[in-house]
């Protein structure tokens, strides 16, 4: 069942277009990848999906009902953060969710406020203003605010931008654990299509505002070749095994001992396979899919 | 939803150290006159009462409580409007400039519903101000200087108001000042609706005051047309009060005035932020 269909969705800021034409649909259980290069119109769809902007055209639909008519009920069963949230700095962690919680539409009890705390590693932190909190804890508060009122749908845009890698895979983690503990149906937007494949099962790309290709994310990946980085003790006896077992493959040297290695198909397991047999002395293989490169393939057809 | 929002606004408005800038300074403001009238309060009446002491002789105590506060409202209900707008002003371009509209704007309260909690919560602020302003100026020079009935000079003369009276009267001005206020501190939440920061709307507020203030007592006939309809010429209207024969048809046209000052700068404010685009 589709919990959000996006239907030709347009927007236009005076003469400028920003999204021409964009529509995909979001299942129950998804956690839904909503790719697209800076200034692609993700942004300004996410906004229109949350009644921030008014679209100009086409239409969406949360459970079947019209966002335009149904405006107060979807957003009492919708959990967003945009780009970054912003609190209260004035006030305390707590105070903030007390805020935000009476305005959610359900009763919140302040037991489930402190579950939230406890869920987002923000235990002991609670009565500290958010003025002292890193970008990552503000984040991590997002995520609590968000959850809050027990939604049905998680709308996160760009979740991961501005934090260090601490922070990106503290609240990478916490998304898996939406899907995983919580079973909601997530739309993460983002830039960086490693993020998507590591998280999301379906996802979207949009490209100059008009959707340029939606399914699910492995169909979709397995269409484009698979870069690797290979690091490794000794480069003669991985050059060996290279020329003797997959000549077809092309590489090069990125620095000393590291290599950049473009592949046609998934042939990971055996080349790994092949490089230990070798006694190449296989140290790091690092998975690399540009999106860019992903774009010009889809958009080439 | 919008109780609970208003709610929210108000604790907002008490945990933000803006708001007791506002207090803060009306409290030392009227500490100051206090003290000033303290000190040489009577060489300032004699100032005012010189000119008449050929052909009137005053007894009992002139420099009471009900004086002091007659002179204090006169002196501040013109700076009162910049502590309100100080809040006011910030209300929605707060929000904006803070990001946190954004949060607010995703939850299932209505724009309208954010804006009229807002509203409520700014009514309620220009409410305490008044009341503080009322009680500082009246309770506390009336502590300080006793009672007595009150000279009142204006462009006709002398009015001496019984101290009977002046319960009723001072109680009526400080509600139609309270109106006035409440006028600017919707006018504030307007230009708030159009700003990205709140040094618009607070600077934008005060201008519109100064100008309207300006226009209205500059004696050229192009702006009688106008000024009955500036709700400056009506913020006064509270010392109309402290007329004998009581000027009823004056402050009643006032009244209607800033009211619908009030409703027409509100609908403003609610068609804005609803046909907003939140991009921040």
């Amino acid at each position: 069942m589709a919990l959000i269909q996006v239907l030709s969705l347009q927007k236009h800021f005076g003469a400028f277009q920003a999204v021409k034409d964009v529509s995909f649909h979001v299942n129950q259980g998804d956690v839904f990848g909503f790719l697209g290069p800076n200034g692609a119109g993700k942004s300004t769809t996410i906004r229109c999906l949350l009644s921030l902007i008014t679209p100009s055209g086409g239409d969406i639909r949360f459970f079947g009902k019209s966002l335009r008519e149904n405006r107060s009920e979807v957003l009492s069963r919708v959990g967003c953060i945009i780009e970054k949230p912003d609190f209260y700095k004035y006030l305390s962690a707590q105070r903030n969710l007390e805020i935000f919680a009476r305005i959610s539409g359900q009763q919140i009890p302040s037991k489930k406020i402190q579950e939230m705390l406890d869920f987002v590693g923000l235990t002991g932190r609670e009565k500290d203003k958010v003025a002292g909190f890193s970008h990552g804890m503000k984040q991590r508060l997002g995520i609590a605010q968000t959850l809050l009122h027990n939604p049905d749908i998680v709308i996160l845009d760009e979740p991961t931008t501005g934090l260090d890698p601490q922070g990106i895979i503290e609240v990478r983690n916490l998304i898996l654990r939406l899907r995983d503990e919580q079973n909601k149906t997530v739309l993460l937007s983002s830039h960086q299509l490693s993020e998507i494949e590591i998280i999301a099962n379906r996802m979207v790309i949009i490209n100059q505002g008009r959707t340029v290709v939606e399914g699910e994310v492995q169909g979709l990946l397995a269409k484009q070749s698979l870069n690797l980085e290979i690091t490794v003790e000794d480069p003669l006896k991985m050059e060996a095994v290279f020329s003797e077992k997959f000549p077809e493959l092309t590489f090069r040297l990125l620095y000393p001992n590291t290599y950049h290695v473009e592949l046609h198909t998934d042939q990971r397991k055996e080349l790994i396979q092949h490089l230990v047999e070798g006694g190449s002395g296989v140290k790091a293989v690092i998975p690399k899919r540009s999106l860019e490169d992903f774009f010009i393939k889809m958009t080439e057809k | 939803m919008l109780r609970k929002n208003t709610y929210n606004e108000l604790l907002k408005i008490a945990t933000k150290i803006r708001s007791y800038i506002g207090i803060g300074a009306l409290t030392l403001l009227i500490l100051i006159v206090l003290f000033a009238m303290k000190a040489d309060g009577k060489s300032y009446v004699g100032f005012v009462t010189a000119s008449f002491e050929q052909t009137l002789s005053f007894n009992g105590k002139i420099l009471n409580g009900n004086l002091i506060a007659f002179i204090i409202l006169q002196m501040l209900i013109v700076h009162v409007p910049l502590l309100i707008a100080l809040v006011t002003g910030d209300l929605i371009s707060g929000e904006e400039a803070t990001g946190t509209v954004r949060m607010l704007a995703t939850k299932p309260i209505s724009r309208t519903g954010i804006v009229l909690s807002k509203w409520f919560a700014a009514t309620i602020y220009t409410l305490i101000m008044t009341l503080w302003l009322g009680f500082l100026s009246l309770f506390v020079a009336k502590w300080m200087f006793g009672t007595g009935d009150l000279i009142v000079l204006n462009s006709e003369g002398l009015l001496v108001l019984p101290e009977s009276e002046l319960a009723w009267r001072f109680g009526l001005s400080l509600m139609i000042a309270f109106l006035a206020l409440w006028t600017v501190a919707t006018l504030s939440m307007a230009f708030s609706a159009f700003a990205k920061n709140s040094v618009g709307p607070i600077v934008s507020t005060m201008s519109v005051i100064i100008l309207f203030t300006i226009i209205g007592t500059l004696d050229v006939s192009v702006f009688d047309s106008i000024k009955p309809f500036m709700f400056t010429t009506h913020m006064a209207a509270w010392r109309s009060v402290f007329e004998d024969p009581f000027p009823t048809s004056t402050i009643v046209e006032s009244v209607v005035v800033l009211m619908l000052h009030i409703l027409v700068l509100l609908g403003i404010t609610l068609y804005r932020f609803n046909k907003k685009d939140i991009t921040s």
